[in-house]
C-alpha cells in the first residue's frame, strides 16, 4: 500500500519529471512529506509566482514539461499569472495545487479557493481529483495534453486527504486520447495549391513564429527557406529559428521590429506564416495589415487561423510534417525570379535601425554584452524597453537561445525564469536582462539564486522609470508621466550584497567611448565569466526610447524613428 | 442570429470552457440548452455574431480537449421563441433608476 502522495510522485517520475519548483503550505504538505527519496528534485522559490516562472523557464529551455507546486488558496492564486503566461506562449506546464480535504470543499474552508474554476479559461486542461484511485489517470492525461499539439498549461488540483490516503499501486498508466471524427482531415494535400500561389506571387515573404520552434522542425524550416530565398522575418518568439546571418533574413517584425521587416510585411503579395498567431503587436492596425497579401498559414492549432484576416490557404498540422511535405514539392515547381524583390526588401537603404539608434548607450551596452556571449548562451529578457532592445540586438542562432514573456508580457518573469533555465543548462551562460520595475516584481528570487549558487548573470537596465509606459506617455500622452517615476528605487547593488551576491554598477557614459575602455571591457568580461551569480546595474538615461516603433493603431509602414 | 451545436464529452469543466469562449467576447447567450447526445452531451446556443466571430468561436470550441464536434445551423423556432423579449444585450445597458425593478433593487 502506498500513500496518495507517493503514488503522485511516482506518476510524475513516470512522466520523466525530475525537477519541480514550488512552495509548500497546509494542503500540499503530504506531497512535500513524500518528496525525500522520490527521485524528484524540488526547488524552493520564495514566491509561488517565482515557482511557476521558473518552471516555465525550464520548459522553454528544454522543451520538457515544467512543473510548479503550490498549496491551496493564496498559493494557488499566486500561480495564475504564470498559467496565463504559459497559455499565451504555448509552454508545456503542469501546475499541481493542494486543495482542502474533500469533505470541506465548497464550505469556504481556510485557504479554500476554487482554483479549478478560477483557471478554466487559462488552462488547456484541468482536473479536480475526486479520489485516490484517479491519481494515475489524471496525471497521465494532464501531461499528455500539456505536451500534445500546441503545448499549454494544465492544472491538477488535489484534495489533501487523497494525498494521505493509501491504496495498492500497480504503476503509472498511459493515456490514449479518443479520436475525433474530423482529425483525420487535418493534413490534407495542400502542396499543389501552395505552389500555384507561389508561381503567381511577385513579392512573397515568410513570417516565422514560435510554432516553428515548438515543432522541432528547425532544420527542415531552414532548408526550405534557403531554397525559397525570399525575405524572411520572425516574431519575438520566432527569433533564433532562422540563422541570423542568412542573406534573406530581416530580423524581428512588429511594433518594435526592424524597418526592413515591417516594410516587407506591409508590401508583400504572398505571406507564408509558419506557426505564428499574428497578434496585434505583429500586425499593427489589423484593417491595414499586409493590404496586398494572400495568406498561407502553417499552423497546428486551428483556433489561431483567421484571427486578423481570412487566410487563403490554411495548412493545419504539425509543422514537422507539413514543412517537409511542402519542401518535397519544390524541386519539380518552376518558381518566378524574385531577385528584384529580394534586392528591394533586403537592401541597405532599409537598414535595420536608424543609425542614431545604434549609438544609444543602452544599445551599445547590450551589443557589448551580447558580443561576448558564446553560442551556448541563453538570454532571458523581462518585459519593457530592455526586452525590445534585447530582442532587436541579440542574434542567437539557437532556437531556445532567447526567452521572454511575449504574449502576456509579464513583468517579473525574467529572474525566476532564469533560475529554471540555469538549472536545466548548468553549462550555459544564462544572461537575465531586466528593467528596474520588473526586477522588483520578483526580486525575492535572489535568495533562490544564492541558495543554489546559480551563476546567473543578472542585468538591470535602470532608467528609474517604468520605461515602456513612460515612452508611451511621452509620445501619446503629452509627457504626462503619471505614476511611472521610480526615482526612489533602492540601491540594487546594496540589495544584491544583502543576498551575498556580487554586484557592480556601470554608468551609461562609459558607452559613449569608441571603442569601450579596457576597464569597461574588463568589467564586462569579469561579469560574464564569473562562476558565481553576478548582478550588473546599468544606469541608463531616463528618457531613452525604443525605436523603431509602430504606434498602436498604426499600420506597420508607419514606424516612428525618433521623438516628435 | 446563429445556432451552434457543440457535441462534447461531459468531463469536468468542458461545458464551462464552451460557455467561457462566448462570455470572454462579451456576447449575450440568448438560448442555452444541454442534453444527452449519443455517448456525449450536446450544448445548443443561440448567439448574435458576425461571420468572423463564428469562425473564431468554432475554432476555439474545437480546441477544447473534450469537444467532439461543432456545427453551425439555423435557429429553431424554440430557440427564437426563447430569445424573444430579451433586451438587446450588446453592449449592455443600465436600467434607469426610475424603473420600479431598479428602485426595488436599490432599496
Amino acid at each position: 500500500m502506498l500513500r496518495g502522495a507517493e503514488i503522485f510522485l511516482q506518476c510524475l517520475r513516470g512522466e520523466d519529471v525530475d525537477l519541480v519548483f514550488g512552495y509548500p503550505g497546509g494542503a500540499i504538505m503530504p506531497l512535500y512529506d513524500a518528496l525525500d527519496g522520490s527521485g524528484i528534485r524540488h526547488v524552493l522559490t520564495r514566491h509561488e509566482q517565482g515557482a511557476v516562472f521558473a518552471a516555465e523557464g525550464h520548459a522553454r529551455a528544454t522543451g520538457k514539461v515544467g512543473v510548479a507546486i503550490a498549496t491551496s488558496g493564496p498559493g494557488a492564486t499566486n500561480l495564475v499569472t504564470g498559467i496565463a503566461d504559459a497559455k499565451m506562449d504555448s509552454v508545456p506546464l503542469v501546475c499541481i495545487t493542494g486543495q482542502v480535504r474533500s469533505s470541506l470543499i465548497g464550505s469556504d474552508a481556510f485557504q479554500e479557493t476554487d482554483v479549478f474554476g478560477l483557471t478554466l479559461s487559462l488552462t488547456k486542461w484541468s482536473r479536480l481529483v475526486r479520489s485516490i484511485e484517479e491519481i494515475p489517470a489524471v496525471i497521465a492525461e494532464g501531461f499528455y495534453w500539456a505536451r500534445e499539439g500546441r503545448p499549454g498549461p494544465v492544472v491538477i488540483d488535489i484534495p489533501t486527504d487523497f494525498l494521505k490516503a493509501k491504496m495498492e499501486f500497480a504503476g503509472p498508466v498511459k493515456f490514449t486520447p479518443k479520436p475525433r471524427p474530423s482529425d483525420s482531415a487535418a493534413e490534407a494535400a495542400f502542396g499543389d495549391k501552395l505552389i500555384s500561389l507561389l508561381q503567381k506571387a511577385e513579392r512573397p515573404v515568410a513570417l516565422i513564429g514560435a510554432g516553428a520552434k515548438l515543432s522541432g522542425a528547425i532544420s527542415e524550416l531552414r532548408s526550405l527557406l534557403d531554397e525559397l530565398n525570399i525575405p524572411t522575418f520572425a516574431t519575438v518568439h520566432g527569433l533564433g529559428a532562422v540563422e541570423p546571418e542568412a542573406p534573406y533574413y530581416l530580423g524581428m517584425v512588429g511594433m518594435h521590429g526592424t524597418r526592413a521587416a515591417n516594410m516587407a510585411l506591409h508590401e508583400n503579395d504572398l505571406l507564408l506564416v509558419f506557426g505564428a498567431r499574428l497578434d496585434d503587436r505583429v500586425t499593427g492596425d489589423p484593417t491595414r495589415f499586409a493590404p496586398h497579401s494572400r495568406i498561407v498559414h502553417f499552423e497546428i492549432d486551428p483556433a489561431q487561423l483567421d484571427r486578423v484576416r481570412a487566410c487563403e490557404l490554411p495548412i493545419i498540422g504539425d509543422l514537422a510534417k507539413t514543412i517537409p511535405a511542402f519542401h518535397k514539392k519544390l524541386p519539380s515547381a518552376k518558381l518566378p525570379d524574385w531577385n528584384g524583390w529580394r534586392a528591394v526588401a533586403c537592401g541597405e537603404d532599409r537598414a535595420e535601425l536608424d543609425p542614431r539608434g545604434l549609438s544609444q548607450p543602452t544599445i551599445r551596452f547590450l551589443d557589448e554584452l551580447f558580443g561576448r556571449l558564446t553560442q551556448n548562451s541563453v538570454v532571458i529578457a523581462d518585459v519593457g524597453q530592455h526586452q525590445m532592445w534585447a530582442a532587436q540586438r541579440y542574434r542567437s542562432a539557437s532556437p531556445r537561445g532567447f526567452i521572454t514573456s511575449g504574449g502576456l508580457g509579464s513583468m517579473g518573469f525574467a529572474l525566476p525564469a532564469a533560475v529554471g533555465v540555469q538549472l536545466s543548462k548548468p553549462d550555459a551562460t544564462v544572461l537575465c536582462v531586466s528593467g528596474d520595475g520588473g526586477f522588483q516584481m520578483n526580486i525575492q528570487e535572489l535568495a533562490t539564486v544564492r541558495r543554489l549558487n546559480l551563476p546567473i548573470k543578472m542585468v538591470i537596465v535602470d532608467n528609474k522609470y517604468l520605461g515602456m509606459v513612460r515612452q508611451w506617455q511621452q509620445l501619446f500622452y503629452q509627457r504626462n508621466y503619471a505614476e511611472t517615476d521610480l526615482s526612489d528605487n533602492p540601491d540594487f547593488v546594496e540589495i544584491a550584497k544583502a543576498y551575498r551576491i556580487n554586484a557592480v554598477r556601470v554608468q551609461e557614459d562609459v558607452m559613449r567611448e569608441y571603442p569601450v575602455t579596457e576597464d569597461t571591457a574588463d568589467t564586462l568580461e569579469r561579469f560574464l565569466r564569473s562562476p558565481e551569480p553576478e548582478l550588473l546595474v546599468f544606469d541608463c538615461a531616463p528618457e531613452a526610447n525604443v525605436y523603431p516603433m509602430v504606434p498602436a493603431g498604426a499600420a506597420l509602414s508607419e514606424m516612428l524613428f525618433e521623438e516628435e | 442570429m446563429h445556432a451552434f451545436h457543440i457535441h462534447y464529452r461531459n468531463t469536468q469543466g468542458t461545458l464551462m470552457r464552451i460557455l467561457t469562449a462566448v462570455s470572454r467576447r462579451g456576447l449575450e447567450m440568448f438560448y442555452v440548452q444541454t442534453c444527452a447526445d449519443g455517448h456525449g452531451q450536446r450544448a445548443s446556443l443561440l448567439l448574435d455574431v458576425n461571420s468572423k466571430q463564428i469562425g473564431q468561436l468554432c475554432r476555439d470550441w474545437y480546441a477544447i480537449v473534450d469537444v467532439i464536434d461543432v456545427r453551425v445551423g439555423t435557429p429553431t423556432a424554440e430557440m427564437l421563441d426563447s430569445a424573444t423579449g430579451l433586451p438587446n444585450a450588446h453592449p449592455p445597458t443600465s436600467a434607469s433608476a426610475s424603473e420600479p425593478n431598479a428602485s426595488a433593487a436599490m432599496a
